[in-house]
């Protein structure tokens, strides 16, 4: 019997301490696990808590597996995992260049438009946009702007919350 | 209040942690400690020959002891010495505490003399540790760090602590005032519930089985006593991986004895045929299982751990239980007998029955010869000759270990110190230094290899310093005997490089450390040398001239289940080893 890959929102408070980033992903990667995506920052400056987001995938005796070790690690205070809460969404934000010399600007400031997409810069060379959505709307953005010429793209991996409190750890 | 150096505190750290034992090595890095230990008289230091048996040494001492083992050692080389020793100790859930020297801060990064990033080199092989920055966080890293290798299911924790650290001065509260450097709190009690669930399933059961681990042996006396009291009440066989071997009588009549790729027949098919599985502290390790798929196939599994990563994670069980082993076991047997719930003889009749078939096997008998010593008749003799003095026995890595688990008896726990999960060849040695320290009126013996003895040969060395009057029993067969038992059965018999050449004279060895040297080379002499051994009051080696070509039987070949062991040499592989088992370590 093989049993399918899912994939999982891990959502982990951490202690914001030297090094605890190579522990969690010093895991993934000493066990043979798979990270797709990771982001992280601090979250609670006063009790210097870092929250990390990772997605991943694997069976389901894999991701439990995978819980249960991050769960052991000694600055790993909370771990939660999003995909199996009712309600939770999932954004990112990614960072697009664009060549714009000598194209129409019309056909890109309505791609831009439809998308909800922001400029951040346009000299008439080069245009930087911002754009935050799921996962797939990322893609679908990167698919009608390849065409005009993508110089270079950076995403700050997936950020997630679900709705409803109970889920959150206090102390 | 009075301010004292970085060094200052790392002693007075480990006298209020009642540390009386180290095991270390000094170095650049940590003379300030050094000084801070010349100075004083709580703690005794023992200075080993390398700090991979520092590592040993201590964990021989915390497992026969129960106390947490402490280490010392300098920067870069010193520190990735320990690696051994601490993969060694977190794979067998060892409580030991090392402490390293690091570079003054600002040289950190620096590729400094003697630098090693110690604290990256062992993340993944310790519990957890601590690079110690600022010298007012030194008490709190170190206090935190005992208090997570011992809690818990034990394992090592590093604190790498700077030159810098050690000599700049701040004010220390003592034990109680100094707040953890980490928060952390293993869940000890089971729910009530699960052992509601744990009784229904134990009354539901004809063909039951106790599957028993180093988890039962780590959670103290008090754990193996209930499970004496539990077993003793329900009737239920009993059989113990390599690491649960003492944690219940294996004279007794329920042990089934070892079980696992070279276990005993009995235990093995019992486990195959069971329609009860109650693990109980161990981890369904790969030696355990053979082959996954075919692993005890129509058991209910209970599954009891302080540890919740090692449920569902190679074998999925239907009740997993969480907490520390004495809990639960008093627990259940508090609610067994408050209930009134009684297993009844009948019940488990035909079970019984059927493992006693099992055993008319003597799946451990063996050829006897008059002309060469068997292995396992040297430790037939050893175990009977010595039961009485209640020996402490530590083993090295290979077929030696497999038939001293085999042939020794272990009716207490923490008598048996053997490297279980990462399989370290060199640690028997250097263990039973600790273990003798620990208890320097017991009768301690290594049984070793020529090759894995050969691996830490230094310590002769410390043991000579210290006069420990440790027992060295070598069975030497000029091979490294479990390699070349493999490359019998899946390589052709084309002995790679597994032939000992050029092996030293150990009578003269043992001389040249002050200790006594035997060889024993007849089966008619083996008693009466062994019993010399004892007598000597010094450390011993025993060099004893086995049979070079016995193997190591039953075993239970890789890729293949328990119902399909070799019970020995003329026993044939069935077909070829398939490409999925020979891939198996």
């Amino acid at each position: 019997m093989i049993e399918s890959n899912y994939k999982h929102i891990l959502s982990i408070m951490v202690d914001n301490e030297p090094g605890v980033l190579a522990r969690v992903v010093g895991l993934f990667s000493g066990r043979g696990y798979n990270i797709e995506s990771l982001s992280v920052s601090e979250v609670d400056s006063d009790r210097f808590l870092s929250r990390i987001t990772i997605v991943t995938s694997g069976t389901k005796i894999v991701v439990g597996q995978i819980k249960a070790q991050l769960k052991k690690l000694i600055p790993v205070h909370d771990l939660i995992d999003l995909t199996e809460l009712d309600t939770f969404i999932g954004k990112e934000l990614i960072l697009i260049k664009l060549n714009v010399k000598n194209k129409p600007r019309k056909n890109i400031f309505d791609i831009i438009a439809k998308f909800g997409a922001e400029i951040l810069i346009d000299n008439g060379i080069e245009l930087i946009i911002q754009f935050s959505g799921t996962q797939i709307e990322i893609l679908k953005l990167i698919k009608k702007l390849r065409p005009i010429g993508i110089i270079e793209q950076t995403r700050s991996g997936l950020v997630s919350m679900a709705l409803g409190t109970k889920y959150i750890k206090k102390g | 209040m009075k301010k004292i150096t970085g060094a200052e505190i790392v002693i007075q750290t480990l006298i209020n942690e009642k540390v009386d034992i180290i095991f270390g090595y000094p170095g650049g890095a940590v003379l300030p400690i050094y000084d801070e230990l010349f100075k004083q008289k709580e703690i005794r230091h023992i200075l080993v020959r390398h700090e991979q048996g520092a590592v040993h040494a201590a964990e021989g001492y915390a497992r026969s002891s129960g106390k947490v083992g402490v280490v010392l050692v300098t920067s870069g080389p010193g520190a990735t010495n320990t690696v051994t020793g601490l993969t060694d100790a977190m794979m067998d859930s060892v409580p030991i505490v090392c402490l390293s020297g690091q570079v003054p801060t600002h040289m950190i990064g620096n590729d400094a003399f003697q630098e090693a990033d110690i604290v990256g080199i062992t993340r993944p092989c310790t519990k957890h540790n601590y690079l110690v920055k600022d010298v007012t966080k030194l008490a709190s890293c170190i206090h935190s760090a005992f208090h997570i290798a011992k809690k818990g299911r034990p394992g090592p924790v590093l604190v790498d602590i700077p030159k810098d650290i050690q000599t700049l001065k701040t004010s220390y509260l003592g034990i109680k005032k100094t707040k953890y450097a980490s928060v952390y709190k293993p869940r000890l009690k089971p729910e009530g519930k699960d052992i509601d669930r744990i009784i229904e399933l134990l009354c539901d059961s004809k063909k039951p089985i106790f599957y028993v681990g180093g988890g039962i042996v780590n959670s103290g006396t008090k754990a193996s006593k209930s499970l004496y009291k539990l077993l003793k009440y329900t009737g239920f066989p009993c059989t113990q991986t390599l690491m649960g071997l003492g944690s219940f009588p294996t004279s007794d009549d329920q042990s089934l004895g070892m079980l696992g790729m070279h276990g005993t027949y009995e235990a093995n098919l019992a486990m195959h045929q069971s329609d009860l599985l109650i693990c109980v502290g161990a981890r369904f390790d790969d030696r355990i299982t053979g082959k996954v798929s075919g692993f005890s196939p129509n058991s209910k599994k209970i599954h009891l751990d302080i540890d919740p990563s090692s449920f569902n994670k190679s074998i999925r069980v239907d009740l997993t239980v969480q907490g520390d082993l004495a809990v639960i076991l008093k627990i259940l047997n508090n609610e067994i007998a408050k209930r009134k719930i009684s297993f009844k003889k009948e019940q488990y009749k035909e079970w019984w029955q059927k493992i006693n078939r099992w055993r008319s096997k003597h799946c451990l008998k063996y050829k006897k010869s008059e002309d060469i010593i068997k292995p396992q008749f040297a430790l037939e003799r050893l175990n009977f000759l010595t039961k009485k003095f209640n020996p402490y026995f530590t083993t090295e890595v290979g077929q030696h270990q497999m038939w001293a688990a085999q042939f020794l008896s272990f009716n207490k726990p923490k008598h048996w110190m053997t490297s279980g999960g990462l399989g370290t060849m060199g640690y028997g040695l250097p263990a039973a230094m600790g273990v003798q320290i620990a208890h320097p009126k017991s009768l301690v013996i290594d049984v070793a290899g020529e090759a894995s003895i050969l691996m830490n040969i230094q310590e002769m060395s410390t043991i000579k310093q210290y006069r420990l009057p440790v027992k060295i029993f070598i069975l030497n067969n000029h091979y490294m005997g479990m390699v070349r038992q493999w490359q019998e059965l899946l390589h052709g018999n084309r002995l790679s490089e597994s032939y000992m050449d050029s092996l030293p004279d150990f009578v003269k060895l043992a001389e040249s450390f002050g200790a006594t040297g035997f060889r024993i080379q007849k089966p008619g002499d083996v008693d009466s040398l062994i019993k010399e051994m004892i007598k000597v009051k010094g450390p011993v080696i025993c060099d004893v001239i086995v049979d070079p070509k016995e193997n190591c039987f039953p075993m239970i070949p890789s890729g293949a289940t328990h119902n399909q062991m070799l019970l020995g040499p003329e026993d044939k592989l069935e077909g070829d080893v398939s490409e999925e088992g020979m891939v198996l370590v």
